[in-house]
């Protein structure tokens, strides 16, 4: 110890603490984090109440009517005497408009998402993502009226002549896209060149006017029709898709951007075209991201309440026939809004425990699709990943 | 396997082999730094079941500069940041054998790593201003341990700034933003920022990697300037700089410290073959 | 398949996916339009001398003097309006029963069309309802009563396969005849000299009361009803949601019960905002009863719970952005892990955290399924601020969905019902535009 120089070396500034002091800063650091632990456990203690509370006053209505009645009768009439809790109709209601804002909102969100991540520059992509954001902002409520002031009168004035231009517009590209393909697909084994140059104006020719006079025939038979109410699933499946696509664009963008430049090089590479890229290797590898974004997209319409309570005409029953999107429909979540204020809630009657069995049946739905979801976004993530 | 810290901390004495290591020939000579300052017994560090660092055993003397250098991947890195701890915070980091500072085991039950860290500071690869003004990222350590007063506080920053050769520099915009200063400026002003903690040992591990040559120069200066004034321990992949700052070098090669000697003989006779064949260029 | 078609499906690929994106541009530009056109003109309109009449009357505005010389010059035309018909009622007791019977009915129609334009007529009862103490306030609306008195509006059932089109016969050829026939033509060309139309800028849409439920009046309850839950719901989302982020990115270890946790944070995200008013309900009000029945308090809450996921996640992507190497600077220096949080990774966080906590905000105010049976109420006043725990509050996306779906007159108020959606839309999409702009700023800010 000779060579130590006293002043540097003293030991009131060592790193080295007593034990007390050492227990005390440990018991300060346990206790600190079991505090944040607390804040973070305190979203899963939500999660179960609310599960409890829910379960809690739905649990009754099944004691009192079992199950069959609720999943299998369409007669709702709930504030009769005797009342009837058959809410095949309401779930039915609630699948149709979902289902029909999935096939609008689906093939656009995601052809939307390959656009933002594989076809856009980066200066346009800029400007499209806020649009996307703005979408998602909007308060459902101004959805619904816009859905109820605007777009009702419209489809109940001019419905016919508006699904015409509507049928017109969104098949003929693809309809002419088609007779291109196909013809081309018919003559490509053909070896002479004359005949089959022939044989491809031919099928050009006969497609087309046979494409010509679907469209025609279709459109005129569209303009015909005559829709009833404008408050019906068609309107609110429509709107349900502008309120369902930010959420799949915005998911399935990730899912595509997951998916390396390696893989898109090594295809380009072979010599594919940007489509076939896409299709054939970058859709596939980000097919399992894209579910996960189509099912919560799916989710965002089946649990939305202002929109179909304003416009879906709340009209309890099946439609005739079961796929007419122009007639109106109720769902779960706008009886569960709309007869809450009538339900008799002080004496715990039956009325007020079936909207909680609707709710119910909605939390488990979501829940089971958000497990789903969850599950398959990990997968993708650990296949991506290579483990 | 491990050792007993307190038997160890009696050895504190410089033996003889370990100041054959530092023999810098041409260099001025330094008071005061004839005691091991940092040392490794048997030390070993594990990331879960893989052990980069492969039971070293070294002495580091004071106020001496010490080089450590090896190909990527060899833990030379590890073992500079398992001197001031910052593996810790790699959850699946742990240790064995013993790391003395000061005689005191770093690992110890009663360390206390943030006491440590502000004897020991860090200098990291890539220039890492907070993005604060200038000022406010060289008192940040000061107010940290307690000074307030502003007054004292422009001392300690003129000091550690002057200390760091930026003063001139930077003097007339301290409120300004240091993200807004160039990457040379930038990592001077962290070389800054840890004197102004006042530690008795400076860690750079990369300083150079991310600036150009000219820069690159400064930040050698400026290891000149503090050398004599504070231990230093510098990683490098560039073994020219090794040579240019250092008064002894390890060589890492896979976790096991192949040799350490001072610079003058590892560059020009090299004990071992594995040493010979690295600073030949034969791998990298 | 030749390469010519390959390259043509490559094109018409590309054009799919860019119409996709300008089909959402236009169903944003389609649902705001409308709302924006029509929602200023609850602010900006032509308004009629009722108008004023009413802002005087009823919220005690305006130049007494002016208003008494407009409504001199508007009674002279007026009256002789009501001579035209005190002279056919005169005219009427002289006929022979049967034709005074048709033109009773027909005339009471007639007087029914004036009362809603001209607001009480001569001999009318004092009104009960503040809606019938005014003529038309509104020019354009003005214009459509003038035409509900100039015509009858009558339906075509002649083809039974075709729904019934309404169609339009003239009512002056009803009084063909009698003295009654003048009055027609006379109103129609006079209409702007008896209501004095002119443009108004009634910025009081936005902190007035309304008056006999929405008919005349602003809004003002609503949107402080709105900032009052918006705000609330921050007020205990925001720590929380904060200090979770900070555990989650932070301190908490892979593992079990990690991962249920996060399971609960999306579970929570995912749960429809219905559920939440039930969940409001049942728990804030039935179980805990942190009031009588619904309150602010209550739906701020309800809120909250919703909104929390949103700002863990945006929090925990804000702190995960911060460049690892502070952290390690920080620590270097001798600073503790807690102090290291503090003092640089959340101030380097923070603008990425607002982010979110501005966008959760948007969201607070924007939601009506949560606050139904948790906190509105479809008519009330402005409530102070002590009565947050115990009063609900009216609130601008309730009263949307009431005054568009349940308002008995619900078709006469569309601008009123426009202008409380531009005004939420607004709120929300200036939240969300300042958030964008913020994080277009923080960026660059953190680039250097």
């Amino acid at each position: 110890m000779a060579e130590e120089s006293g002043g540097e070396r003293n030991r009131t500034n060592a790193f080295v603490v007593s034990a007390r002091k050492r227990t005390m800063q440990k018991l300060a650091k346990t206790a600190g984090e079991g505090m944040l632990f607390a804040v973070a456990a305190f979203v899963a203690v939500i999660v179960l109440f609310i599960f409890y509370f829910v379960a809690r006053d739905a649990i009754p209505f099944f004691q009192i009517r079992g199950f069959s009645e609720f999943f299998t009768s369409t007669n709702w009439y709930p504030a009769d005497q005797p009342a009837q809790f058959g809410a095949l109709a309401i779930i039915y209601g609630s699948l149709m408009v979902t289902l029909g804002s999935a096939l609008i909102a689906v093939p656009m969100g995601v052809a939307a998402a390959i656009c933002l991540s594989d076809i856009l520059p980066f200066s346009i992509r800029q400007y499209a993502k806020p649009v996307i954001e703005m979408l998602a902002a909007i308060p459902s409520v101004a959805f619904g009226f816009f859905a109820l002031v605007v777009l009702a009168p419209l489809l109940q004035n001019n419905g016919g002549p508006l699904l015409m231009w509507a049928w017109w517009i969104l098949v003929s590209p693809f309809l002419l896209l088609g007779v291109i393909v196909l013809s081309d697909l018919l003559t490509s084994n053909i070896r002479v060149q004359k005949r089959r140059e022939q044989l491809h104006i031919l099928y050009l020719i006969l497609f087309g006017l046979l494409s010509i006079s679907l469209l025609y025939k279709v459109g005129t038979a569209l303009y015909g029709i005559q829709i009833l109410t404008g408050t019906n699933a068609l309107n609110v499946s429509i709107i349900l898709s502008f309120m369902a696509l930010p959420t799949i664009v915005s998911v399935s963008e990730d899912a595509l951007q997951a998916v390396g430049r390696d893989i898109r090089e090594g295809s380009y590479a072979l010599g594919a075209t940007r489509a076939e890229t896409i299709l054939k290797t970058i859709l596939p590898a980000a097919s399992s991201g894209i579910l996960a974004a189509v099912i919560l997209g799916i989710m965002r319409a089946l649990g939305e309440t202002m929109v179909v309570w304003m416009a879906s005409g709340n009209s309890s029953h099946i439609p005739e026939p079961w796929f007419n999107y122009l007639e109106a429909i109720r769902t779960l979540t706008a009886t569960i809004a709309g007869d809450m204020g009538e339900a008799d809630q002080v004496t715990g009657s039956a009325r007020f425990h079936v909207l909680f069995a609707m709710g119910l049946l909605l939390l488990v739905i979501s829940f089971i699709s958000n497990l789903i979801s969850e599950r398959i976004v990990v997968r993708q993530r650990k296949i991506l990943s290579g483990q | 396997m491990t050792v007993d810290a307190k038997d160890i901390s009696e050895s504190a004495p410089v033996q003889k082999a370990t100041r054959d290591i530092y023999l810098p020939p041409a260099r001025k000579k330094i008071t005061g730094g004839d005691t091991t300052h940092i040392s490794a017994k048997e030390f070993s560090i594990y990331y879960g079941e893989f052990e980069a660092v492969k039971r070293v055993s070294a002495d580091i003397l004071a106020k001496y500069v010490t080089a450590i250098i090896g190909p990527s991947g060899c833990g030379k890195s590890t073992f500079l940041r398992a001197i001031n701890r910052m593996n810790d915070l790699i959850p699946s980091c742990h240790t064995t054998g013993a790391l003395l500072f000061d005689g005191e085991d770093v690992y110890g039950k009663f360390t206390d790593e943030v006491l440590l860290r502000k004897k020991v500071g860090m200098v990291f690869q890539k220039p890492n201003p907070f993005p604060k003004s200038i000022f406010d990222n060289i008192a940040y350590g000061p107010r940290l341990h307690g000074v307030n007063d502003k007054k004292k506080l422009m001392e300690i920053v003129e000091r550690s700034l002057r200390k760091a050769a930026i003063w001139d520099e930077v003097c007339d915009r301290l409120d300004k933003n240091a993200l807004g200063l160039s990457g040379g400026q930038q990592q001077r002003l962290c070389v800054a920022r840890t004197l102004a903690v006042e530690p008795e040992v400076l860690l750079l591990d990369e300083p150079t990697s991310a600036l150009d040559p000219k820069a690159t120069a400064k930040i050698e200066d400026l290891i000149q300037e503090l050398r004599g004034s504070y231990t230093i321990m510098i990683v490098t992949h560039n073994m020219q700089q090794a040579s240019r700052v250092s008064d002894s070098t390890m060589f890492f090669y896979e976790g096991v410290l192949v040799e350490h000697a001072s610079t003058a003989q590892l560059f020009t006779n090299p004990k071992d073959p594995m040493t010979e064949d690295y600073i030949t260029g034969r791998f990298s | 398949m030749n390469i010519g078609t390959r390259k043509i499906l490559d094109r018409s690929f590309t054009a799919v996916g860019i119409g996709s994106i300008i089909v959402m541009a236009m169903a944003l530009m389609i649902v705001v339009v409308p709302i924006v056109t029509n929602g200023i003109g609850a602010v900006f309109f032509t308004g009629t001398i009722e108008h004023r009449k009413m802002l005087f009357n009823e919220f005690n505005r305006g130049d007494s003097e002016n208003l008494s010389s407009e409504a001199a010059s508007s009674n002279r035309y007026r009256a002789k309006v009501y001579s035209m018909m005190t002279g056919f009622e005169a005219e009427l007791e002289t006929m022979v029963p049967e034709k005074q019977a048709e033109y009773k009915a027909k005339y009471s129609q007639v007087r029914t069309s004036l009362q809603a334009l001209l607001g009480p007529l001569p001999g009318d009862p004092e009104p009960m309802l503040t809606r019938s103490k005014y003529g038309q306030t509104r020019w354009e609306k003005a214009e459509e009563k003038l035409h509900d008195l100039l015509y009858e509006s009558k339906w075509d059932n002649s083809n039974p396969d075709v729904m019934a089109k309404e169609y339009f016969v003239s009512r002056a050829i009803g009084f063909e005849g009698t003295s009654l026939v003048n009055l027609f033509p006379y109103v129609e060309n006079n209409l702007d000299k008896i209501l004095l139309p002119e443009f108004t800028c009634y910025w009081g849409f936005l902190t007035d009361s309304s008056v006999d439920s929405h008919f005349f009046g602003g809004i003002w309850p609503e949107i402080q009803g709105t900032f009052f839950l918006a705000i609330g719901a921050m007020l205990f989302a925001f720590p929380l949601g904060v200090v979770a982020a900070v555990y989650f990115t932070e301190y908490a270890k892979p593992g079990f019960l990690n991962s249920m946790l996060r399971s609960a944070n999306s579970t929570l995200a995912g749960v429809p905002s219905i559920v939440f008013g039930m969940f409001g309900l049942a728990f804030f009000i039935n179980t805990m009863k942190v009031s009588e029945s619904k309150s602010v308090i209550a739906g701020a809450l309800t809120l909250a719970i919703m909104i929390l996921p949103t700002i863990i996640r945006s929090a925990e992507e804000a702190i995960l952005a911060v460049p690892k190497t502070y952290r390690e600077a920080s620590l270097s220096l001798g600073s503790t892990k807690w102090n290291t949080i503090v003092t640089v990774i959340l101030p380097a966080a923070l603008p990425g955290i607002l982010t979110g906590g501005v966008i959760s905000l948007g969201r607070a105010a924007g939601e009506t399924a949560p606050i139904i049976f948790t906190a509105a109420v479809s008519v009330g006043s402005a409530i102070g601020l002590a009565d947050v725990f115990s009063s609900p509050t009216p609130a601008l996306s309730w009263n949307i969905y009431n005054l568009a779906s349940e308002h008995e007159a619900a078709s006469q108020i569309r601008h009123v019902q426009y202008g409380m959606v531009l005004a939420l839309v607004s709120i929300v999409l200036l939240l969300n535009l300042s958030a964008i702009v913020l994080r277009a700023r923080v960026s660059k800010k953190l680039k250097g």
